[in-house]
């Protein structure tokens, strides 16, 4: 069974031989089948080509590589692999409490309903800025970061549901009242700033 | 005439349909930018092309 690129590249092949037969003989569309054709070649499967690439690129760009490729995210990405679990992104991905090739995607999504559109639109805003535009330094969040990206995975979890720390504020928590992220608990992230101070893992393979 | 804008009209639809793979075969932020804008001018501008087409033709 071939892979979603391969199918998208036999849609583009196939669709450029459609094309291709109404640029040679544009006459066919004379004939009332051949204007159906011309319709369909020059009008349907465009938008349909177009829309199958356009999904393809949106689940690309949830990969890690892809939000690295761009070179102001770069010390983003080294910091994913310093030496010390006190760095909440560093131990995440380490430890692929997210997935490796989604790490970026995974935490700085967004959970609720939309919340999928929303984080896609954010980053056509990001290319855009760093394309067009002038980046913020240092990068900052659009907002601040919400305890339900958190709780989207570590809500129901043992560890954290049977915490006596986390127990005792569960509500505050999920209501997002107290954060996660800047209440003292667990606010080490990317250490960018220090990347020449610190130690870095390196994978065995 | 309206032969020549169909013409026309394809060859911007398969530049477009280039443009896409070219993109595909990188992932990265340029790639989706040279799909987005370049790949989506030549798509834009085949399509609007063969609706002209469409209501300019008067035969």
């Amino acid at each position: 069974m071939p892979g979603p690129q391969t199918l998208v590249f036999l849609l583009i092949g196939a669709s450029i031989l459609l094309i291709l037969a109404v640029v040679i003989r544009p006459s066919i569309t004379a004939s009332r089948e051949g204007k159906i054709v011309a319709f369909i070649a020059l009008f349907i499967v465009p938008i349909v080509t177009m829309g199958v690439g356009a999904s393809e690129h949106m689940e690309r760009s949830e990969q890690t590589q892809f939000c690295l490729s761009c070179h102001i995210m770069e010390p983003y990405g080294r910091s994913l692999y310093v030496d010390d679990p006190a760095y909440i992104p560093a131990a995440h991905f380490q430890n692929h409490r997210v997935p490796a090739d989604k790490a970026c995607y995974t935490c700085h999504t967004d959970y609720a309903m939309f919340g999928t559109i929303r984080a896609k639109v954010e980053g056509l805003h990001h290319v855009y800025v760093y394309w067009f535009g002038t980046p913020m330094h240092p990068i900052q969040l659009y907002h601040p970061y919400n305890n339900r990206e958190c709780l989207h995975c570590h809500s129901g979890a043992r560890s954290f549901e049977e915490s006596p720390t986390h127990t005792a504020m569960m509500s505050d928590l999920k209501s997002n009242k107290l954060s996660c992220t800047t209440s003292g608990c667990h606010d080490t992230f990317h250490p960018v700033d220090k990347l020449g101070q610190v130690k870095f893992w390196k994978p065995t393979k | 005439m309206i032969l020549r804008t169909l013409r026309i009209s394809g060859i911007l639809l398969i530049g477009g349909l280039v443009v896409e793979a070219l993109s595909l075969c990188w992932n990265n932020a340029f790639s989706f930018m040279s799909f987005a804008v370049v790949g989506g001018l030549f798509f834009a501008s085949g399509m609007l092309l063969f609706l002209y087409s469409l209501v300019s033709n008067n035969d």
